[in-house]
């Protein structure tokens, strides 16, 4: 059977060639109809052409609605051919052989606009129909972009032949669409907007929002005829809609204060105005009152007050009339819309909440390592920002030696961690040792640090952002529905964050580092009496921290530009995470990201336009948050709460 | 009672006879007076430091004396600054508003003058509209009256709520951080009604003085400074030699013994912030119109970081020695950044002290953490002991 249908298949193809070798010969036979068309007698050509199913045809259609198809005036023979001063370069709308002659003796077929309107439908007819799937997908693209009534018939036409499933979709997908705004069937057509209630896609939006166009009419009653969306309330804006009747030619022109301020001043009569003194014309009653005595003499148009506006107004009726005249069709279409925009709500809801949740990972990695100097050892590190700009900027320079942004991306997470972690080393060995019992002075004593490093930074690598690029597979976005999308970065610094979790609670619960840190956090007497070496875990413990804020430093690089001042930006916003979420628990700082997190998030929403107030808003929420529950959201009980 | 307090202080007597001498010496080399001898850039420079030396000993009562590190409270001396800002630039731009209309036939209205006004001032962020905060720019005793209210109320609530949920020592600090954080980009936007992060400018030129030289007006701001220092300074002298003052030191050093003897040892936080507060409005009400532009840059977070960093290095605990401390860094710094300082030239690496001050200064102040706690005055106290 299936070998029955191609050889059939096979023979019919061979057929039509046979039947027609070229375009040319075609074209001949209506040579007068192609030279000088009409939107009546070019549809016989059309009819053929389609016949021919020739693939050139397309080619030939889309020059011939470009006005690029000449005519020789002798053999009466068509080219496409490129105009160049006198010179013409002509190509065989057969072979596509070039050839370059003079203008003259050859003459452009100029096809009017109905013409090519009648062209354009055939070419998306054929483009349907192309067997070169990019084409029929072009094809679907444009009618997506521009749709018609005209296409209608088309597409269903062109559904049969159709066998890429995907293109068959789309295919439906659009026909669909074409029904619900131009189906001939009412019940066709309301049909097709139900199913599209479900349809959160921009396009679907789109059509129903098409079918919904209104336009605001003025009119001296309500009419019964019209598809009345809703009746204007005018006092909302009365200058604007005022403003409306006047470009309607239903009322005079306002006359505004610069208006009255001219007229006055070109009707400066011996230092008085209508008979008011000029020195007195400092108020605006002072100056309509003028006004209105120049209108009284004829030499300016009548004043209208606001009085005069609002009765005006009051005459007419304002109203948005649907452009489409039935009803029921804009009642479902209107039910259609309002189901989807719920959906709409609730898929936002749902993107806001992963970027939410994005966001907080971003704090939480920032925060992570203070909750370990900060948390565990209540080391107030002011220069951990610093350690986050150290491991981002050792990722940058990781990737000017390793250009596979992958390989340098694994080199640089352990090597940063290195780094910071030596850092960290270093400044608890040097400065943090010596001032455990002077907290607030580590905090000064750790911005010196911070300043310091962060002008180092600025001198080596100069004031200007760096990139860290992030490797090929973690560009562009998970694509979940038009609504509803998140980058891959974010995904991955999410799971970066879990990590880091995991990793942290397994180091303090599970191993015998761990447990000395606990141990020398709790009582570093008693720990050093059963044998802990307190030093030793203090610097272990920073140089965790640390090295955590250095691989923090990387991942947060992938996302934002790297610069000295990166670090800064993280700074108070880390402890504020660690603060709120309670310090001395890991869960904490993770409740503290997260509330801090999707609370910006949310807060951003409420006020879309402006991410300073955000942050704003929020830091006074955290200030407030902290009367009422000083500890955090996770508080230590007991004995380990003491200060 | 005042001789038995200057009695027991003759520090007070030796700073005010030093300033006084020291401002006299400005005085008289000024370009004011004819002598020439000191630029009025530089007048400008040494009025500012004064300025800033009034926030150093508001400062230095509430870290030194009372042991709340407040990282905040150049929030403070920023609100100051913008409340006389607001009306510099408010009645500037009606004096040069009211010429511009003067010349026209038919007078203006006073809302043509009023939406002129918001143009100019506003025009910069795309608004012509006057913010609610502007209702009383057009009076100067309404304005001051806010370089001491709205600092004085915001520390009393601030203050109240931190206090009162017993927020205290690194938390607190973190605390007044985020106060000093939000404001700032709460000001940084456009739309908070004082222009953005464009801020308020032209603050140095006063409203109708325009005959008046700078030279003039420099010197006339310089001595004001001089004058609220040395009033400051009496008022904080006699602020911690009282018994009011014993307490505070004393919730410094203990704070629960204090509050076991009995005293509520919030009312005493909460005076000493609110009244630090107070003076820290009124040293921005001064620094800014010297400075001539005020914008939120000036009162992010570490802006009152280095504020802690000057107490430490002149020495806390002592009053002069925050003013010790506030000059010689900011003369320092302004040496430094300002190319005065000749560069270094190792051979294969010239060290350019625009670049690397910031680094000293870092480290420079960890060492006077670590190995010089008491900072600068802790010399003096060396040298009295020793004599």
């Amino acid at each position: 059977m299936r070998r029955l249908f191609l050889s059939l298949a096979w023979l019919m193809a061979f057929a039509t060639s046979a039947f027609a070798q070229d375009l040319q010969s075609i074209l001949q036979t209506h040579a007068e109809e192609v030279a000088k068309p009409s939107r009546n007698s070019v549809g016989v050509v059309m009819d053929d052409l389609v016949a021919s199913g020739l693939p050139q045809t397309t080619a030939f259609l889309e020059q011939w609605a470009e006005r690029n198809i000449w005519q020789n005036d002798e053999t009466g023979s068509f080219f496409i051919g490129i105009e160049d001063g006198d010179d013409l370069t002509l190509t065989d709308i057969d072979s596509g052989e070039e050839t370059s002659v003079s203008a003259d003796g050859y003459s452009q077929l100029r096809p009017n606009g109905g013409v090519r309107r009648v062209i354009g439908t055939a070419l998306v007819q054929f483009q349907l129909s192309d067997p070169d799937p990019e084409r029929r997908l072009s094809a679907l693209e444009s009618i997506g972009r521009r749709a018609d009534a005209s296409q209608l018939p088309l597409l269903i036409a062109s559904l049969e032949g159709e066998d890429d499933a995907a293109i068959r979709a789309r295919k439906e997908q659009l026909i669909n669409f074409l029904t619900a705004r131009f189906g001939e069937n009412t019940d066709d057509r309301i049909a097709a907007i139900n199913s599209l209630s479900k349809d959160t896609s921009v396009e679907a939006r789109a059509v129903l929002n098409q079918i919904l166009a209104t336009e605001v009419k003025i009119a001296d009653a309500l009419p019964q005829d019209d598809n009345v969306a809703d009746v204007i309330n005018t006092l909302s804006d009365h200058t604007a809609y005022y403003a409306q009747l006047v470009d309607a030619d239903l009322a005079p022109a306002m006359v505004s204060s610069g208006d009255v301020l001219a007229a006055l001043e070109a009707n400066v009569v011996e230092g008085r105005v209508g008979g008011i003194p000029l020195a007195q014309l400092n108020s605006e009653d002072a100056r309509n009152a003028a006004y209105v005595e120049l209108a009284a003499a004829g030499t300016v148009p009548p004043l209208v007050t606001a009085d005069d506006v609002t009765a005006t107004l009051d005459d007419f009726y304002f109203y948005s009339a649907y452009d489409e005249p039935d009803a029921a069709i804009t009642d479902a279409a209107r039910a259609a819309l309002d189901s989807v925009e719920t959906r709409v709500g609730w898929s936002q809801f749902l993107d806001l909440s992963l970027d939410g949740l994005s966001l907080a990972s971003i704090y939480f990695l920032a925060a992570i390592g203070l909750a370990i100097t900060f948390g565990q050892m209540g080391v107030i590190n002011m220069a951990h920002g610093e350690f986050i700009m150290m491991g981002a900027y050792t990722g940058y320079v990781v990737q000017l030696f390793v250009p596979d942004y992958t390989i340098s991306l694994l080199i640089a997470l352990p090597l940063a961690f290195a780094v910071t972690f030596g850092a960290g080393v270093a400044m608890e060995r040097l400065v943090i040792r010596h001032l455990y019992h002077r907290p607030l002075e580590t905090l000064l004593a750790t911005f010196g640090i911070s300043i310091a490093l962060q002008q180092i930074a600025k001198n080596i690598f100069g004031t200007q952002a760096r990139p860290l690029t992030s490797p090929e597979w973690l560009s562009g976005a998970l694509v979940i529905s038009d609504v509803i999308q998140i980058s891959y970065i974010r995904i991955a610094i999410f799971v970066l964050a879990l990590i880091f979790l995991c990793v942290l609670l397994y180091i303090l619960k599970r191993t015998r580092l761990g447990l000395e840190v606990r141990a020398v956090t709790q009582n570093p007497g008693m720990a050093a009496s059963m044998g802990i070496n307190p030093d030793r875990i203090n610097m272990m413990t920073f140089g965790l921290g640390s090295g955590i804020a250095g691989v923090a430093g990387v991942s947060i690089g992938l996302y934002a530009q790297v610069t000295s001042e990166m670090g800064a930006n993280y700074i108070v916003q880390s402890f504020m995470t660690v603060v709120v979420g309670g310090v001395g628990s890991v869960f904490g700082t993770l409740a503290g990201a997260g509330l801090i997190g999707f609370l910006q998030k949310g807060i951003e929403w409420l006020n879309p336009s402006n991410t300073l107030a955000a942050q704003t808003y929020m830091i006074l929420f955290i200030i407030l948050f902290i009367q009422f529950r000083p500890k955090g959201i996770v508080a230590l009980k007991g004995r380990a709460a003491a200060d | 009672m005042k001789n038995t307090f200057i009695a027991r202080n003759p520090s007070v007597l030796w700073f005010l006879a030093a300033l006084g001498l020291f401002t006299a010496l400005v005085t008289i080399a000024s370009e004011a007076t004819g002598a020439g001898l000191i630029s009025t850039s530089f007048v400008k420079t040494l009025g500012k430091t004064l300025c800033l030396c009034l926030i150093a000993i508001a400062m230095d009562v509430v870290w030194g004396y009372c042991g709340i590190l407040s990282l905040g409270h150049f929030a403070f001396f920023g609100i100051g600054g913008y409340s006389i800002g607001m009306w510099l630039m408010y009645a500037r731009t009606e004096i040069i508003v009211t010429e511009s209309l003067a010349g026209r036939t038919i007078p203006a209205t006073p809302q043509e003058v009023s939406d002129a006004i918001g143009n100019q001032i506003f025009g910069v962020v795309g608004s012509s509209e006057f913010p609610l905060i502007w209702a009383f720019a057009d009076s100067f005793w309404m304005q001051m009256a806010f370089v001491i209210l709205i600092p004085g109320l915001l520390a009393l609530v601030f203050g109240w709520l931190a206090f009162r949920s017993r927020v205290t020592g690194v938390y607190l600090s973190i605390l007044t951080q985020a106060m000093t954080l939000a404001l700032a980009l709460y000001l940084f936007q456009n739309d908070s009604g004082l222009r953005g992060n464009n801020g308020l400018s032209g603050l140095q030129n006063l409203p109708g003085m325009d005959d008046v030289s700078q030279a003039t007006v420099s010197l006339a701001f310089f001595l004001a400074s001089a004058a609220a220092l040395a009033l400051g300074y009496l008022l904080f002298a006699w602020i911690t030699d009282s018994k009011l003052g014993n307490i505070i030191q004393a919730i410094r050093d203990d704070e629960a013994r204090v509050r076991f003897l009995g005293y509520h040892v919030e009312s005493y936080k909460l005076f000493v912030f609110t009244i630090t507060a107070i003076i820290a409005g009124i040293a921005g009400a001064l620094y800014y119109p010297q400075a001539g532009i005020i914008n939120p840059a000036e009162i992010a977070p570490i802006a009152s970081i280095y504020l802690a960093v000057w107490v430490a290095i002149g020495g806390r605990g002592r009053l002069y020695g925050a003013v010790l401390g506030a000059a010689f860094v900011s003369l320092l710094s302004s040496w430094f950044t300002g190319g005065g300082a000749p560069n270094i030239n190792l051979g294969f690496y010239t060290v350019q002290w625009v670049d690397w001050w910031l680094v000293l200064l870092g480290l420079s102040f960890v060492l006077v953490t670590l190995y010089a706690p008491k900072g600068i005055g802790g010399l003096f106290d060396k040298l009295v002991r020793k004599s």
